[in-house]
């Protein structure tokens, strides 16, 4: 029985991994800590919810009509990422107005959703940012971060997420953190937690060897620490301009890796 | 033990179970130009030629039963489509051949040259070719395949034997890729064993090569799939040609999942019609591994799982429109997904190859080193991959591509 048992659950993983629909299995990660920033914050939250997702569906929908796809609502993962790093007293209409640039150009052009390179929440955020510089993204408060760990946890067991980018960015953190400034406050981090699951871990703009996501992981903790994560006010900004920095570089040390490897199977096999 | 007496005993504990016809097919052996040097109603015996390769005459292919041609087709392009035999009811043993000399020239006249696959591109080998390395390959290909060491435990002095043999084709090394367990041969001189790693990528034919003697920048290798063996051992020692495999038969259709010993294109919907439950109606018959299985009338060489499934259902074409459009459905991308990683023997990076595979890029793929690989690497490819792509057809592509250039 107990044998019986202990092989049930790795199938069961197996199976879950095989039949998730990528995009479901983000999306119902995402409802956790939504869920948590509905409870801290409350309707207002919910309100900016609402602009975000009409503003992405929007566009998507634009975009499925010129190509001649199906409708879909794709656009509910990247509203949901949004909403917990956008502070309350925005305009909506900046906020639709950042997360129309952010959704067609992170991913409409190119496609949409998983044919980028860059995350398309950070990518909404940084247009936020940039085009808005009075605008200081929301504080992550602790029920969104441990529901976060809940959710990262789910991504790791579905494969969605790399357990080596996660280590490598707590890692690239901490050392930057402790060699630049001598301490590190787990009490800051909690933009950090967020956005290193759902905006640096995200596979569509992550490196995709395994060396790769290691270095991939060191460099968005090391950007995130040097953008200033610990300091409450940019902790948010920091860790969306960090992601959109390793998405870009993420090519580059995939390229490397496989470089690396050509190199050693020809000196091994000649 | 003498050919007689193993009659119906089948390989290994494996049942012996006949079929009242057999057939070679394209699927067999792809792309080949036949000269056929039957007709329709021709009665041949075991070991009979039935045609040779147009391109390279010495390459004979021959019947692997005693019975009457049924039924002659072309493919595309004057390839082999299926060449069908009706067996004869009384199997009769005819008279044991003399094997040369010579293995060359033994395996080129009795139709066994065909059980080399060149790596790269999965070709048959020319006759007068000499590879860097033969593989022999002792693998499951799935966990519920038969175990290759049980097969080969009734005949295990003939197999080693043949392996130990297989030195006079080539110059350089005999790798014989095994699971984990008591070597199938002894490691001497120019045999070595290879075993598999725990991973299920490492299982892969292209692990073994990529660990011992990868041919991604040039080289080529020879495998033969370890039921070739002991068809060659069988011809060396008794005389006979006697091309048995031994396949499990599986699947929720299927009265009682078990092994058996079928012959080399053994008709697989007669096996279906007997082994499948009787309420079972309409059923699929799929050979190769679960999840990278394709359907197949006639048993494959390569084939050790046969499963019958639930017929395809019915699917709705994606004609539904939106606000009067023709609407299709959003094509899915390829995601870096942990599972990924692992899908492919150590030093090959799966997600870069098959996004290369994806766009046809043969340069790219190249140089990740997609000269190792056949399709039986990629197959698991498709089952983790969230774009649904099979990558199979890709690889091959590009293969023909990289074949051309050179």
């Amino acid at each position: 029985m107990r044998s019986a048992a202990r092989l049930r659950l790795p199938s069961r993983i197996a199976a879950l991994r095989a039949s998730a629909h990528p995009t479901g299995v983000w999306a119902a990660a995402l409802a956790l800590p939504a869920f948590a920033a509905l409870l801290e914050r409350g309707v207002p939250w919910a309100g900016l919810l609402l602009t975000i997702a009409v503003a992405a569906l929007a566009w998507e929908q634009v975009f499925g009509l010129l190509r001649r796809y199906r409708p879909s609502a794709e656009g509910v993962v990247t509203a949901l990422a949004v909403s917990i790093l956008v502070p309350a007293d925005v305009a909506p209409w900046k906020l639709a107005l950042a997360v129309s640039l952010g959704v067609v150009l992170g991913e409409l052009v190119f496609g949409g959703r998983g044919f980028g390179f860059v995350n398309t929440p950070a990518a909404c955020l940084a247009f936020l940012s940039f085009s808005f510089p009075d605008v200081a993204l929301a504080p992550v408060g602790g029920a969104i971060v441990i529901s976060t760990l809940i959710s990262g946890a789910l991504l790791i067991v579905v494969g969605l997420v790399s357990w080596r980018v996660l280590v490598a960015a707590v890692l690239g953190l901490v050392l930057t953190l402790w060699v630049s400034t001598g301490a590190v406050s787990p009490v800051a981090l909690s933009p950090f937690a967020f956005g290193v699951v759902f905006l640096l871990a995200d596979p569509i703009g992550a490196a995709s060897t395994r060396p790769g996501r290691w270095v991939y992981g060191a460099l968005g903790g090391f950007l995130a620490a040097m953008f200033g994560v610990a300091d409450p006010v940019t902790g948010g900004t920091a860790i969306v301009f960090a992601t959109l920095f390793a998405n870009t570089f993420a090519p580059l040390i995939d390229q490397a890796v496989i470089e690396v490897e050509v190199i050693r199977r020809r000196r091994k096999h000649g | 033990m003498g050919p007689a007496e193993e009659e119906n005993e089948g390989v290994g504990e494996a049942e012996f179970c006949s079929t009242t016809r057999v057939a070679l097919t394209a699927r067999q052996f792809p792309g080949l130009r036949p000269a056929f040097c039957v007709e329709e109603g021709t009665h041949v015996s075991a070991g009979d030629i039935l045609f040779t390769d147009r391109r390279r005459p010495a390459i004979r292919f021959v019947a692997p039963t005693a019975g009457t041609v049924q039924h002659i087709e072309y493919g595309p392009r004057r390839t082999l489509g299926a060449l069908v035999l009706d067996v004869d009811p009384v199997r009769d043993t005819p008279p044991p051949v003399a094997p040369k000399e010579n293995l060359r020239e033994t395996l080129l006249t009795h139709g066994l040259w065909s059980s080399f696959r060149t790596r790269p591109f999965g070709h048959i080998p020319d006759p007068d070719a000499l590879p860097d390395a033969i593989f022999v390959l002792a693998l499951r290909r799935d966990p519920a395949a038969p175990d290759p060491a049980a097969v080969i435990a009734p005949e295990a002095a003939r197999f080693a034997e043949t392996v130990s043999r297989l030195t006079e084709l080539t110059k350089g090394l005999v790798w014989l890729c095994q699971h984990e367990g008591p070597a199938l041969a002894r490691e001497t001189g120019r045999i070595r064993i290879s075993r598999s790693g725990k991973r299920p990528a490492d299982t892969l034919p292209a692990a073994h090569m990529r660990r011992h003697n990868s041919v991604a920048d040039g080289g080529t290798v020879w495998t033969i799939l370890y039921a070739d063996v002991l068809t060659i051992g069988r011809l060396l020692e008794t005389g006979q040609y006697d091309p048995r495999l031994v396949v499990r038969i599986d699947g929720p259709f299927v009265a009682r999942p078990r092994e058996f010993s079928l012959l080399l294109g053994a008709d697989l919907r007669e096996i279906a019609h007997v082994e499948a439950r009787p309420d079972a109606g309409t059923v699929r018959i799929l050979a190769g591994p679960p999840g990278a299985a394709s359907e197949a009338a006639w048993l494959g060489p390569d084939d050790q799982c046969v499963t019958l499934s639930a017929a395809k259902p019915f699917q709705r074409d994606g004609g539904a429109t939106w606000l009067g459009r023709q609407a299709r459905p959003r094509p899915r991308p390829i995601l870096a997904t942990n599972q990924l990683d692992a899908a492919l023997p150590r030093g090959l990076h799966a997600v870069p190859l098959m996004r290369a595979l994806a766009i046809g890029d043969a340069e790219t793929a190249q140089k990740l080193g997609v000269l190792d690989l056949l399709e039986e690497d990629v197959a698991r490819l498709s089952t983790c991959c969230a774009s649904g792509m099979d990558y199979r057809p890709l690889l091959r592509g590009v293969l023909d591509h990289l074949e051309m250039e050179t």
